[in-house]
């Protein structure tokens, strides 16, 4: 039997639109739709060729639940829930709700996030709910709002093009979002002026006017800087200031203290290009800014997003075609994960838990009622459970144990819990700890929403079967709630769009049918009106005004000294995606198979490194071995490697460290120590002549 | 400005080519070098069609269009040279093209069969199946420039590229070293846009020859 | 063209780098054939691709025949095929145990084939190293290791008084333009003495001028197509390598007019002393102030810059010889976009023929209306032409437009030597069609020759004798025409090669087939190499319908 249909890819932010042919159960092809708003009829080789892990031999078929002698043992559907309802019911009758807390996945649908948040917290009777952008840009997230009032891009990828000039920082789109990063590539080269922002000398510096190289954990001040320079050079747009935004004259005063010399001397950036930077931005017609999680993933994270908000206000460069805020979001569905409230504080469109009308709405629909405090956030549940106050979790699509930093906490947190009932496509690191194991399905087995980076709402449809026994995700979690006694009543994920529509004053217009092929970009009004760009009037804050914050920079939480005297960054690779789950089981292993660690050349020769050779990298908090790339793309004193490989575990390197308000880890600093592993180095340095 | 197609108006902008005037006109002219994700590239001559006052048959995808021009699809001095570049398209391949591909179709739709007029050299047989997804059979390639184009203007890898001259054109991935052990970002841009499926998805070859 | 791979080579150019081109070349300057690790650096060098570099080093003739310790390339353009029916090439061959492309075993010798020298006044001609010789026993001085530089004719006059070839060069035109017109003024009397392009296509080129000058760029550029790859024509190679200053100063005007601050001209590889005669040309001028920040004092800043080609007929195409200048392949480019609003590095161009810039100075000097009384035909000014060694006096020759044809080869060039008769000629170059000798009497202009299924051209007359096998001339030229397709365009690519492929063939040629793949290449090709090349073939087959072996 031949399936055709058009869906929306499953792995990157961006939300290319695919061309997906099937044939007896299997995928065939896949093509970029010519329409896709995103993509324009191209795609990355993850989206067209990375498909083959959903007919993996790997693939969970049946529920799994673990044996008295700890073995994982397939079992039934019947015996899975029914397990799983009783240890609930059990662990909530005796310690309360909020000793249970859940997981939604950034990978899933809006409307798989959308029933799993509601089984918590109306079948379960906890606002315990998070999901994994809180690990990745939960601090843009809170950013955006605190200073703009929505939490999303306040543009679309259609201002790369539009744009004269951009700031690219943190982000490294030719790999991480390779539709996004061809886009801005063929921009650059048709004449945007793009200046680069990264430790690392990415791809696209290559094809921009301008790269700053600021050392890990110093976006602050280069931020700072840049405001300063527009303000000293009288580039500030005084009328949009006065017009739309609060704060100026306090954020005037701090940007004081950051002179370029002040900045050059925290981050390492020349002087002269940090205000060559800023003449570029400020005096371009339309400029935007576009970020990702080396950004986010700081201790600072959220208020470097604050400060890159400044300096759009401050040039008056917001809510126009080619002046916009982008950030790159890194999973198909970060932005619906938690626009769906699959947070522990909002409901849906980012209404507080809080507030009490909004509570009241939400209490009516589901027919319960619920406390008015936040749960707790992926983090606290964490500490909880190794505190013993937090007894059961429900994993729903993400491996905490391979991605989440301080990997020996996570474990140690996992295996104090009484039940951990985890729903995802293969066995990972964290099933080892799981009581019981769902079969879920991937993006190409099921019916639904995305919502990309640029707010996009977007139809996924299913191209195959989920194999064996697997279920859909909707389906798990709706059957799941109904067996513990909260029955939604949905048929089918569009019958969910309703319920979210009606609840949400930012979805009001959203329905299966209105989204159509070109998709919808929320806010949508009731009439289907939807909003490529934001903030074309006014501001969503109190008054229409935008609110500018005055931070200083603050150093990171892990900094250079004796011991570890140089600076992990971690990102990611083109052929892989996150933890590597899809992508490891199919033919991308065969391009990239293994990871590496890129140090600069001059580190390399001084640590007796050659190409080629294994080290040894140390941090505070772990070890891990892997094999070295030297190369001058990344700055003396600084070393890179992805995370895809759970053989490396990177992530054990990674401490407690995150971001001050919304706890995101700090990814993106750790200082380390790195060291050849064999201890005779096959080559030995020359030894200068005598005299 | 007004153009017409086939005796029907259409109004178009300055700089409006006379292929997307006739595809506004919901007419249809074949195409083989040409690609809507790509600039127009004037190689294949294939899309030629008749403009009153022309000295001969135009290419559709690089004439811009002109007010009052009057544009016939079926002109048939345009249709004949169209059917005879098509007819030697076919006859410098060593096989006939897929019945699947763009070129297939389009020799269906100039009415091409039969004895090839002009038989001699045809491309020698070449492959690359070293990359995981992508295949690569020079001999069928009609260097009609799309991987080329696709892996420049929409991918911005660079790593195709024109080799040869003359008869002897053709592609190659990176210095000839196969996609594999090229700057390829194995995006399948090139895959996608292939008329001949000289670059296929390397899954699909054994249906393709089947 | 790329769009994409113009910026990047703009980008690298103002950062002073080289194009991949001149970088390749080097490479086989120094060790004779390109590696993978050439490419590499041409690419690390340039700013281009390495697949980019790699389609660039399969196109050029000059990057890919492999070089021994003595690399001999024949010459076999049309004159030195109407000297020895190719005779010549077989003979070294055979003697050198090398076939063309190739390098013997031992690495000491390598032959190649060279399209044309411009030694067509004394075909054939071989080239080893950077001299030329030519001759009936030129062979036998290769053989020998004895190769002496051939001795060319100096250029003669037709006209009451030399127009063009003025001796003595005293950049008058530009001093009284710069002094006393404005670039307005200079463009409108440029375009007054209606001064057609002397390429072969015969645009106006004040017409030319205007475009570009009304277009839209940060800056503007002139380039001189110096890319005279008509065999038989040696005219641009004269003024190149003997009149380098006219050349300048033409440019300098043509910058002058349309507000270019810089000039490139496109040399030949197969004239190795263009480069050289036209860079030390600049170098003297910028010395006397003539060039450079500031020319003879004024405001008004021009320089030039000299860049040599690697061998490719197409190049001579306006977009092919924008494209070979900024080291890429040098195949065609649809237009529009033309090069005066998009050209070199994306920015408008003016791209004239060396001679049609020759022309300017004369018209700045003497202005429009003298030019324009120069020839007495509805031609302004006058015309360069050369003839091949058939005749008695080969050379260049300054003529004014609408002699009679007989006159010209006759009168001027003494007819053929050695009592031969003329059988035909082919003008303008191998575009043009075969003029019979029953019509030697046509005027020598643009339109008379068009009317008889000819062209001018660029001005260059090879004769064939009695002798010469009509279907041997058609096989040779057609080889010359598939040989040299950029393999663009889809008709011209392999159309070319199936006309060469029937007439090589040991059977007759089936006229019908024939024609409706002439009729293929005429109508459907991108430039006029595809088009054009149909010409001579109908020529010879309304002419010499016995002589082909069409049935």
């Amino acid at each position: 039997m031949d399936r055709d249909l058009t869906t929306t890819c499953g792995y990157c932010g961006v939300g290319c639109r695919l061309e997906a042919h099937a044939s007896d159960g299997k995928v065939i092809t896949i093509a970029p739709a010519l329409d896709g708003p995103a993509n324009k009829g191209h795609t990355c080789l993850k989206g067209r060729f990375a498909h083959q892990f959903s007919r993996h031999r790997e693939r969970l078929d049946s529920p799994l639940i673990r044996d008295g002698d700890g073995e994982l043992r397939r079992a039934s559907w019947e015996e899975a829930i029914a397990l799983i309802v009783s240890e609930l019911t059990r662990i909530r009758d005796a310690d309360g709700p909020d000793a249970i807390a859940g997981l939604a996945s950034s990978r899933a649908t809006n409307e798989d996030c959308y029933v799993m948040q509601r089984m918590m917290r109306a079948a379960i009777g906890t606002h315990n709910i998070d999901n994994c952008s809180r690990v990745c840009h939960s601090p843009t997230s809170w950013a955006l709002r605190k200073s703009f009032g929505l939490s999303g891009a306040t543009g679309s990828f259609d201002d790369i093009e539009a744009a004269d000039a951009a700031i690219l920082i943190g982000a490294n789109p030719t790999e991480a979002h390779p539709v996004a990063g061809a886009r801005i590539k063929q921009a650059t080269l048709r004449g945007l002026k793009l200046v680069t922002i990264d430790p690392r000398r990415i791809e696209l510096a290559d094809y921009g006017v301008l790269h700053l190289s600021p050392r890990p954990g110093t976006n602050a001040a280069v931020m700072l800087g840049l405001a300063h320079v527009v303000a000293r050079d009288g580039l500030v747009d005084q009328p949009f200031l006065a017009a739309r935004t609060e704060g100026y004259d306090e954020t005037r005063a701090l940007l004081e203290d950051y002179t370029p010399a002040d900045v050059q001397r925290i981050s390492g950036v020349p002087a002269a290009d940090l205000q060559r930077a800023a003449h570029i931005y400020a005096e371009a017609g339309e400029a935007s800014v576009m970020w990702g999680l080396g950004v986010t993933e700081h201790r600072y994270g959220s208020e470097v997003v604050r400060l890159i908000c400044n300096l759009a206000l401050m040039c008056g460069k917001v809510g126009r075609r080619g002046s916009a805020l982008l950030p790159l979001r890194g999973q198909n569905n970060v932005q619906g994960s938690s626009d769906m409230g699959a947070l522990p504080d909002t409901f849906t469109g980012y209404q507080s838990v809080a507030d009490e009308s909004v509570a009241r709405r939400f209490e009516e629909r589901w027919g319960v009622s619920m406390k008015r405090e936040r749960g707790l956030k992926i983090p606290e549940m964490f500490s909880a459970a190794v505190a013993g106050d937090l007894k059961a979790m429900y994993i729903f699509g993400e491996d905490v144990a391979q991605t989440d930093p301080d990997t020996t906490h996570v474990i140690a947190a996992l295996e104090s819990l009484e039940l951990l009932v985890v729903q995802d496509i293969f066995e990972n690191e964290t099933t080892r700890y799981a009581d019981v194991v769902l079969p879920a399905s991937s993006f190409l087995e099921k019916g639904g929403t995305f919502t990309n980076a640029e707010r996009r709402i977007q139809l996924v449809a299913p191209a195959i079967d989920p194999p064996g026994d697997a279920r859909t995700d909707f389906d798990i979690l709706t059957t799941i709630s109904a067996a513990l006694g909260h029955d939604m009543g949905f048929q089918t994920p569009a019958d969910a769009m309703d319920e979210i529509a009606a609840l949400t004053p930012d979805w009001a217009g959203v329905s299966h049918e209105r989204i159509g092929r070109g998709g919808l970009q929320w806010p949508v009004a009731a009439d289907g009106t939807d909003s490529p760009i934001l903030y074309e009037d006014a501001f969503e804050l109190p008054g229409g005004r935008a609110l500018l914050a005055a931070l200083p920079y603050k150093p990171p939480g892990s900094e250079v000294s004796d011991a570890f005297p140089v600076i992990l960054v971690t990102g990611r690779r083109l052929e892989h995606y996150n933890a590597g789950t899809m992508t490891r089981r199919t033919h991308n292993l065969d391009l990239v198979g293994s990871e590496w660690l890129e140090i600069h050349p001059d580190d390399a020769e001084r640590l007796w490194i050659e190409d080629g050779s294994l080290v040894s990298v140390r941090s505070a908090h772990g070890r891990i071995e892997l094999h070295a790339h030297v190369t001058a793309r990344i700055e003396p004193g600084h070393v890179f490697t992805a995370f895809h490989f759970p053989e490396v575990r990177t992530n054990l390197l990674i401490g407690p460290s995150a971001d001050v308000n919304t706890s995101c880890p700090e990814y993106k600093v750790v200082a380390v120590d790195v060291r050849p592993v064999s201890e005779k180095p096959r080559r030995t340095p020359a030894i200068a002549a005598a005299g | 400005m007004r153009v017409i197609v086939d005796d029907s108006d259409v109004d178009v902008q300055a700089g409006t080519t006379v292929l997307q005037a006739v595809r506004l006109s919901g007419g249809f002219v074949p195409t083989l070098c040409f690609d809507e994700r790509q600039e127009p590239f004037g190689a294949c001559r294939v899309c030629m069609v008749g403009v009153r006052g022309a000295s001969g048959p135009l290419p559709a995808c690089t004439t811009l269009c002109r007010d009052g021009m009057v544009i016939d699809t079926r002109d048939e001095t345009a249709r004949r040279i169209a059917a005879a570049t098509v007819e030697l398209v076919l006859s410098e391949l060593p096989q006939p093209p897929g019945e699947g591909t763009e070129l297939a179709a389009i020799a269906r739709d100039l009415g091409v069969e039969g004895e090839l007029r002009w038989p001699g050299a045809v491309h020698e047989r070449r492959e690359d199946l070293r990359h995981p997804y992508l295949a690569l059979r020079q001999e069928l390639c009609i260097s009609c420039g799309r991987c080329v184009r696709a892996c420049d203007e929409v991918q911005g890898a660079f790593a195709l590229t024109a080799v040869g001259r003359g008869f002897d054109a053709n592609i190659a991935a990176g210095m000839d070293q196969g996609f594999r052990d090229s700057t390829c970002v194995s995006c399948g841009a090139c895959a996608d846009t292939c008329p001949t499926d000289a670059i296929t998805e390397i899954s699909l070859l054994a249906m393709i020859e089947r | 063209m790329s769009r994409n791979l113009v910026e990047i080579i703009r980008r690298h150019h103002e950062l002073g780098a080289p194009t991949a081109l001149e970088v390749l070349k080097a490479a086989v300057a120094d060790h004779g054939e390109l590696t993978d690790e050439d490419r590499r650096d041409a690419a690390a060098r340039s700013g281009l691709p390495e697949a980019a570099v790699h389609g660039v080093s399969t196109f050029y003739d000059d990057l890919l025949a492999p070089r021994g310790e003595r690399h001999i390339r024949v010459c076999t353009g049309t004159a030195c095929f109407a000297a020895t029916a190719d005779a010549h090439v077989d003979e070294l061959r055979d003697a050198l145990g090398c076939d063309l492309g190739e390098r013997s075993a031992d690495g000491s010798v390598s032959l190649a084939e060279t399209v044309c020298l411009g030694y067509c006044h004394s075909a054939p001609a071989v080239r080893e190293g950077e001299v030329v010789d030519a001759g009936p026993s030129v062979v036998e001085r290769v053989l020998a290791g004895a190769i002496r530089p051939a001795r060319e004719p100096p250029p003669r006059s037709a006209l009451d008084g030399p127009a063009l070839l003025a001796f003595g060069h005293d950049w008058a035109g530009l001093s009284r333009a710069i002094a006393t017109l404005t670039p307005e003024e200079l463009l409108d009397v440029v375009k007054r003495a209606e001064v057609r392009g002397r390429g072969g296509a015969g645009f106006p080129a004040g017409l030319k001028w205007e475009f570009a000058r009304d277009a839209d760029g940060e800056r503007k550029f002139i380039v001189a197509n110096g890319d005279e790859g008509d065999p038989g024509s040696y005219i641009d190679k004269l003024l190149m390598e003997e009149r380098p200053e006219l050349l300048l100063e033409g440019m300098a005007l043509a910058g002058y007019a349309v507000g270019a601050d810089h000039g490139f001209v496109l040399t030949r590889s197969e004239y190795p002393r263009s480069k050289p005669a036209l860079e030390w040309a600049v170098a003297v001028a910028r010395r006397a102030g003539l060039l450079g920040a500031s020319v003879l004092g004024s405001d008004f800043a021009f320089d030039v810059t000299i860049v040599e080609g690697a061998g490719s007929y197409v190049v001579g195409e306006e977009t092919a010889l924008l494209a070979c200048l900024q080291g890429l392949r040098g195949t065609v480019s649809a237009r529009p976009p033309f090069p005066a609003q998009r050209g070199l590095h994306g920015l408008p161009t003016v791209v004239n023929n060396v001679e049609t810039l020759c022309n300017i100075p004369l018209v700045a000097r003497e202005g429009a209306e003298r030019y324009g009384q120069l020839s007495p035909g509805p031609t302004s000014g006058t015309k360069l032409i050369c003839f091949n060694e058939r005749f008695e006096r080969p050379g260049v020759y300054e003529v004014c437009f609408g002699t009679s044809t007989r006159e010209l080869c006759e009168g001027l060039a003494g007819g053929l030597r050695d009592g031969q008769q003329i059988k035909a000629l082919q003008i303008g170059g191998p575009l043009g069609g075969i003029l019979p000798a029953s019509l030697l009497d046509t005027p020598f202009d643009f339109d008379d020759l068009a009317a008889v299924g000819c062209m001018l051209g660029h001005g260059g007359i090879v004769a064939f004798d009695e002798t010469t096998d009509m279907r041997a001339l058609a096989t040779h030229l057609l080889r010359f025409g598939a040989t040299e397709s950029c393999g663009k365009c889809f008709p011209c690519r392999i159309g070319l090669r199936r006309a060469h492929e029937m007439f090589v063939a040991d059977e007759d040629v089936d006229r019908e087939r024939l024609e409706a793949l002439l009729e293929t290449l005429e109508l459907g090709s991108l430039c006029a190499h595809g088009s054009g090349m149909p010409a001579p073939i109908r020529s010879l087959l309304e002419h010499f319908p016995d002589e082909l072996g069409i049935a």
